[in-house]
């Protein structure tokens, strides 16, 4: 059954290191991850020789023909521990989608049991030489047997089902998800390290865009990249004694979808009914519910998920969430807004998955966002589909 | 390679027998033989009962179905359907078993561009000797 989280507020984030969000770093990733990993260590008041937990996800969402190795296109936690130079008593990969609530639910964990005194949590995402997702093979196995050969292939085929359906069903437009683009754009532009730093798309760009698969182009997707985002976590106890205000994890809740589906086919209905699903424990976790949240960061791989991701946490009711983006209702410029998309999003920073949203949680609470400084209590961070992702939720004190 | 060089299908232990039906132009769905539920891809698992000795067999079904939702292909990803670009693919629950969903491509054209929940047959495409896959067509 469903209930508090019992490590709730025991365990904080106490610092961060984020590199420059580029198309193609000009080093292996491995570098740039040590680099970012022994710079967040700093910031986070520590020694390399303090930290003793690693967790991560190496997965790198890419459909096409490329070869991933640990340290060149990936960077797995034992392969960051060896080269940092630490013998860790925890370390631990996510393998599921939602590698960012994912990872951070393993780190609670980890810290709240006593796994791990000081924890790095970190997410290197990679862009390979050659076309992101495109496939040269002429033959089709395994789970890709039932949907390749008919021409079903790749995120963006798997994205405009569902995307399709909702604008079919509620009436919505091109112009909402131009409108959704074009707010993650104008945050993520507002970030330094973002890819889209000071370059906000004007709506005319994304509208005169080809469709690739109808209704989605280019800009409903997040732009792959190379970058690397770390974070240290420690115990709510251990976190008073370190230089930056901590930023206390109240809970999380992941999705689980409970039907048997083929490959890279995510109904509507099934986004949405694993999502209501996963919203509920989510806020039984956690102990708070939409309203107590003011900067509640929604996923935004796809366009589309802002949409949803609203919709299954309750901010509006289902079919309704193009509405209140299309009235600004998402506007972070607006007081009366929900700031869903207030650090960029994926689509504002590049495709660095949910570390957007829970950097900008942190920062927000931690109250090191700079010019972009709000008054936050509590805050949530989302990633990926509402029915295969997660979500987690901050507090500025322990709650 | 096939004759329209769009990659084929590889058959396993599992997926045989919907792949020989297949080439005759039959769909067949794995059916569970505790509950009748039937299943695509075929699982382990019955997922309607649970049985793990659900002795699955493969039987014929229409194929007929509704559009759930559907997308027009601009640019594939894969060898092959260059000519055939663009094209529509549909996402096709079947009258046999609502839940029970096929993705293939609509074969009307793309000026056809369907309805939600708009009725559909089933269709075939000949990719190899002794190769088909399911597709679609509108019933208007």
């Amino acid at each position: 059954m469903t209930s508090r989280f019992r490590a709730g507020g025991q365990v904080a984030v106490v610092g961060y290191a984020h590199s420059d969000i580029v198309r193609h770093a000009d080093r292996p990733l491995g570098s740039l991850a040590v680099d970012t990993a022994r710079e967040a260590i700093a910031d986070a008041g520590l020694e390399v020789g303090d930290i003793d937990g690693f967790v991560g996800s190496a997965m790198i969402p890419t459909a096409g023909s490329h070869r991933i190795e640990d340290g060149i296109g990936t960077v797995t936690p034992n392969w960051l521990a060896r080269h940092l130079g630490v013998d860790p008593r925890y370390a631990a990969g996510f393998t599921g989608l939602g590698q960012i609530p994912g990872t951070v639910a393993m780190a609670v964990n980890a810290v709240a049991s006593g796994a791990a005194d000081y924890l790095v949590l970190h997410r290197a995402l990679h862009n390979p030489p050659g076309q992101y997702h495109v496939s040269t093979m002429d033959r089709f196995e395994g789970s890709q047997q039932w949907t390749a050969p008919q021409g079903f292939f790749g995120p963006l085929a798997m994205i405009a089902l569902p995307t399709n359906e909702y604008l079919q069903r509620y009436g919505a437009s091109r112009e909402t998800l131009a409108a959704t683009v074009v707010e993650a754009r104008k945050n993520g532009a507002r970030i330094p390290w973002s890819f889209w730093h000071d370059r906000p798309l004007p709506a005319d760009e994304y509208l005169n865009s080809p469709t690739l698969f109808d209704p989605i182009c280019r800009y409903d997707c997040d732009i792959p990249v190379d970058g690397v985002a770390v974070f240290v976590l420690t115990s709510a106890e251990r976190a008073v004694d370190l230089p930056n205000k901590p930023v206390y994890v109240a809970g999380y809740g992941m999705g689980a979808p409970t039907r048997s589906r083929l490959p890279l086919h995510w109904p509507l209905e099934d986004i949405m009914e694993g999502g209501r699903a996963m919203a509920r424990r989510l806020w039984a976790h956690a102990g708070m519910g939409p309203s107590d949240v003011d900067l509640p960061q929604v996923y935004d791989g796809f366009s589309i998920f802002p949409w949803l991701w609203l919709e299954v946490l309750g901010y509006c009711e289902e079919g309704e969430a193009h509405r209140l983006v299309s009235s600004g209702g998402i506007d972070s410029d607006r007081a009366d807004a929900i700031p869903a998309l207030s650090g960029g999003g994926a689509l504002g920073n590049g495709r660095m998955h949910g570390v957007p949203q829970m950097l900008e949680c942190y920062l927000q609470l931690s109250g090191r966002a700079g010019d972009r400084q709000r008054r936050v209590d509590a805050a949530l961070a989302c990633h990926s589909s509402p029915h295969f992702g997660g979500a987690v939720a901050y507090t500025s004190e322990p709650v | 390679m096939s004759i329209q060089g769009r990659p084929l299908p590889v058959a396993d232990e599992q997926s045989a027998p919907f792949w020989e039906a297949a080439a005759e132009h039959v769909l067949v769905l794995a059916c569970c033989g505790q509950c009748k539920a039937w299943s695509l891809p075929p699982e382990a698992v019955c997922t309607r009962c649970g049985s793990i000795d659900a002795g699955f067999e493969f039987a014929p079904v229409s194929g007929a179905g509704f559009v759930r939702s559907w997308t027009v292909v601009r640019q594939s990803f894969l060898p092959g359907f260059d000519e055939d670009l663009p094209f529509v693919l549909v996402d096709v629950e079947l009258a046999d078993q609502p839940e029970v969903r096929l993705i293939g491509r609509l074969l009307d054209g793309v000026e056809s561009q369907p309805e939600l929940d708009e009725p559909v047959e089933l269709a075939w495409e000949d990719l190899a000797p002794e190769v088909s896959v399911p597709a679609f067509r509108l019933v208007r």
